[in-house]
C-alpha cells in the first residue's frame, strides 16, 4: 500500500485488483472527503442550501449516467421520473399518511417499475428514435402532471421526518441528502464494475456486438433505465420533501436537459461525471440567478435581455463543452492529474 | 362525433396540417443531407415568426401589404444567414462525432436562439398587423378563416417550389445526391460542407416560412416552439429520411389533432373533469404509437445494421 501509484503493478491478490481506493493517497482523500462533508455547515453557513441542491440533482445526474454514459440510451426524459419519484413521495406521505422512511424507498421502487416500462421500447428503437420517445414521455408526464394532481399551480408535500426527528432545517435535510448521495454514489461506482456495468458498457459501445458475445439487451437496457430512473425517483423524493411544494414546473423538460447538461459537462461515462456536473450546473445557476438583477442593473442596455441569461449562458457552455472538451470537466480533471504527476515533464 | 364534428376537423386539420408539412420538410431535408436531427427546429419557426412581426411593424410607415412583404424578404434572408452561421460556427467542428454530442448540441443551440429572443421581445403574444382581412370563407360547406386557407395556399405553393428545386436546380440534384450517398457524393466533386451549409440554411428557411404563416393565423408566442416539436411527429410518422412522408405526415398529425385531440377535448372527462389542452399532447402520443408500430416511419427506409 503505497502513497503514490508505483511504477509497474505490484498486486498479488484479487481483492487487491478490485480494491476502489487501491493506495494510501487516495483512502486518506477518500476520508478528507467525508470528514469535509461532515463538516461542511460549519464551513458554509448559511450557504449549505447550495450543497443541499446540489447533493439532491447529483443523486439524479448519477441515474442519468447509468443510462447515458455506461448503457449509452439517450433519454431527454429524466425529469419526469424525477417527477414519478416526486409525486409517490407525496402521496405515500400525505394521502397514505406514511412516514418518509416508506415514502423514499417507495418513490425508488415506483420509478423504477416506470423506468422499466419507458426502457421496454429501447429494445426496438435507438439512437436517435429513443431520444424522441423520451421527448414524448417527458412531455405526456408533464400534461398528466398538470391535469390530474397539480394542475398549474404547486402541490404542498407535508415535511418529514426521520424515525421522530423532524427534518425541518437546512442542517438536518443535509445530513439525510449526504448520506443518500454517498451510498448512491458509491453503489453506482461498484455497479459500474460488476458484470451488469461491464454489460452495459458492452451495449454501449456496441449493442449487436454485445448480443452475439451472450449480452441479453432486452434485460439490460430494461434494467439501465429502470436503475437511472429509479435514482431519478430518489432525487425526486428528497427534492418534493426539501422543496415542500412540487409542480409540472419543477419536473419540466427545461430540468431534463440541465440533466443532460449536468452529464456532458461534467463527463460521460464517468464515475465522477455526474456529481462534478451537477455542482458546476447548479453553482452556475445560483450565480446566474444572483447575479442577473445585478447586471441588468449595471448595464441597462441589456435591459429584459437578463431575463433569459441563464437560457443563454447554458446553451454557450454546453456547445463550448462539446466541441472542445466532449469528456466534461472529467477529462479534464484527468488531463491535470497526468500533468502533475508527470511534472516536470511533459510526457 | 357527428359527421359535420369530423368534416370540419378534416378540413382544419389539413390547413394546419400543410404548415406542419412545411416545417416538417425542413427538418427532414437537413436529417437527409447532414443525418443531423434538429432538436432546435421549433426555435427556428420561433424566430421566423417574430422577426417577421418585428419587421413588419417597425415598417408601419408603409401600407400594410408592403410592409408584411418587406417583414418576409428581411426574415427569410436572416433566416438564410441563420442557417448558415449555425453551420459554420457549432456544426462544422462537430463533423463526425458521436449522435449523442450532436443531438445534445442541437438543444443548446435552442436554449440560445429562445434565450436571445426572449431577451430582445420578451414572452408575450405578438400578432401581425391585418395582413389578410378577417374573414371567414366556406370550404366544402366548412367555414374556415381566410387566413388558415391562405396559410394552406401559400404553404402547398412553397412545398411544390422545393420539389422543383430538389429536382431542377444543380444544388438541389447536389444535396439529393449528398443525402443518397455521401462519400460517393464528395468523389464526384460535390463539396458536402456547402451541401451542410445549404441544408441549415434550407431548414432555418422552411422553419422561419412555418413560424410566419402560424403567426398571420395564430399570433407568435412562446408556445410556438412546441409546433417545432410536432412537426417531429409528422417526420417521425412519415419516416425521418421521406420527404413525401414528412409531407404526408404532417397533414395526418394536422388532421388527427383537429379531429380527436378538439372532441377529447370538448367531449371527454376524466373524474368529472373535463381535459384541456389534450390536443397539444396528441402529437406527442402519435410520435410514441408510431414508435411502437413502425419505428421508420409509414415511407422511411428501415435501417438494417450489420456488424
Amino acid at each position: 500500500m503505497a502513497y503514490a501509484r508505483p511504477c509497474g503493478d505490484f498486486k498479488t491478490s484479487y481483492a487487491q485488483d478490485m480494491a476502489l481506493l487501491d493506495i494510501r493517497l487516495y483512502r486518506w482523500g477518500f476520508a478528507v472527503l467525508l470528514v469535509a462533508l461532515a463538516l461542511a455547515p460549519w464551513v458554509l453557513g448559511r450557504w449549505i442550501y447550495l450543497l443541499n441542491d446540489i447533493a439532491i440533482f447529483a443523486v439524479g445526474a448519477t441515474g442519468l449516467s447509468l443510462v447515458m454514459g455506461f448503457a449509452g440510451q439517450i433519454s431527454l426524459g429524466h425529469a419526469a421520473f424525477m417527477a414519478v419519484g416526486a409525486y409517490t413521495s407525496w402521496f405515500v406521505t400525505s394521502q397514505l399518511r406514511l412516514p418518509f422512511v416508506v415514502a423514499l424507498p417507495l418513490s425508488a421502487l415506483v420509478a423504477f417499475a416506470v423506468g422499466a416500462v419507458v426502457g421496454l421500447p429501447s429494445l426496438r428503437i435507438k439512437g436517435l428514435y429513443l431520444a424522441i420517445a423520451t421527448l414524448a414521455f417527458q412531455f405526456l408526464v408533464e400534461y398528466l402532471i398538470v391535469q390530474t394532481v397539480s394542475g398549474m399551480g404547486g402541490t404542498p408535500v407535508p415535511s418529514m421526518d426521520l424515525f421522530g426527528v423532524p427534518v425541518n432545517t437546512e442542517v438536518r435535510f443535509w445530513y439525510l441528502v449526504a448520506a443518500v448521495w454517498v451510498l448512491g454514489a458509491v453503489f453506482a461506482t461498484n455497479l459500474t464494475r460488476t458484470r451488469v456495468g461491464l454489460a452495459l458498457m458492452a451495449v454501449r459501445d456496441r449493442d449487436y456486438a454485445a448480443q452475439v458475445l451472450g449480452v441479453n439487451l432486452l434485460y439490460y437496457k430494461t434494467l439501465a433505465f429502470a436503475l437511472g430512473a429509479a435514482y431519478a425517483g430518489v432525487a425526486g423524493s428528497l427534492f418534493a420533501h426539501y422543496n415542500r411544494v412540487i409542480g409540472a414546473e419543477h419536473f419540466s423538460l427545461a430540468q431534463s436537459i440541465d440533466f443532460v447538461a449536468m452529464l456532458v459537462i461534467g463527463g460521460l461515462g464517468s464515475v465522477w461525471g455526474p456529481h462534478l456536473g451537477a455542482a458546476f450546473v447548479r453553482i452556475l445557476t445560483q450565480l446566474l440567478k444572483m447575479w442577473a438583477p445585478v447586471l441588468g442593473a449595471l448595464l441597462p442596455v441589456l435591459g429584459r435581455a437578463t431575463t433569459s441569461v441563464h437560457d443563454i449562458v447554458f446553451g454557450v457552455v454546453l456547445i463550448a463543452f462539446l466541441i472542445w472538451e466532449p469528456g466534461g470537466l472529467a477529462t479534464l480533471l484527468r488531463k491535470l492529474k497526468r500533468y502533475v504527476d508527470l511534472w516536470p515533464f511533459p510526457h | 362525433m357527428t359527421p359535420q364534428f369530423v368534416l370540419e376537423g378534416v378540413v382544419v386539420g389539413l390547413a394546419v396540417g400543410s404548415i406542419y408539412a412545411l416545417i416538417a420538410v425542413g427538418f427532414t431535408v437537413l436529417y437527409k443531407s447532414t443525418k443531423i436531427l434538429n432538436l432546435a427546429h421549433g426555435e427556428l419557426v420561433l424566430f421566423g415568426g417574430y422577426l417577421a412581426i418585428a419587421v413588419t411593424s417597425a415598417a408601419g410607415f408603409l401600407p400594410v401589404p408592403a410592409a408584411f412583404a418587406l417583414g418576409v424578404a428581411v426574415t427569410l434572408l436572416a433566416a438564410a444567414a441563420l442557417g448558415f452561421a449555425v453551420e459554420r460556427a457549432v456544426m462544422r467542428p462537430l463533423f463526425g462525432q458521436p449522435l449523442l454530442s450532436v443531438i445534445i448540441v442541437t438543444l443548446a443551440l435552442g436554449y440560445v436562439i429562445r434565450g436571445v429572443m426572449v431577451g430582445i421581445w420578451s414572452g408575450e403574444t405578438r400578432t401581425f398587423p391585418p395582413v389578410v382581412p378577417a374573414a371567414v370563407v366556406r370550404v366544402a360547406g366548412v367555414p374556415v378563416s381566410l387566413v388558415g386557407v391562405w396559410s394552406a395556399a401559400a404553404a402547398a405553393l412553397l412545398l411544390v417550389l422545393f420539389s422543383l428545386f430538389f429536382r431542377y436546380t444543380r444544388w438541389g440534384i447536389a444535396m439529393r445526391a449528398a443525402a443518397n450517398e455521401q462519400l460517393t457524393a464528395s468523389t464526384l466533386g460535390v463539396s458536402l460542407k456547402r451541401v451542410f451549409a445549404y441544408a441549415w440554411a434550407f431548414a432555418a428557411v422552411a422553419g422561419a416560412v412555418g413560424g410566419i404563416l402560424l403567426g398571420l393565423w395564430l399570433g407568435v408566442n412562446f408556445a410556438l416552439a412546441a409546433v417545432g416539436l410536432k412537426a417531429l411527429a409528422a417526420v417521425i410518422l412519415g419516416g425521418l429520411d421521406s420527404i413525401p412522408g414528412a409531407i404526408l405526415g404532417g397533414l395526418l398529425v394536422g388532421v388527427v389533432e383537429t379531429v380527436l385531440g378538439g372532441y377529447i377535448d370538448a367531449h371527454v372527462k376524466l373524474w368529472g373533469q373535463p381535459l384541456h389542452g389534450f390536443k397539444e399532447v396528441t402529437a406527442y402520443l402519435v410520435i410514441l404509437l408510431a414508435l411502437m408500430v413502425r419505428p421508420y416511419g409509414l415511407f422511411g427506409t428501415e435501417h438494417i445494421e450489420r456488424l
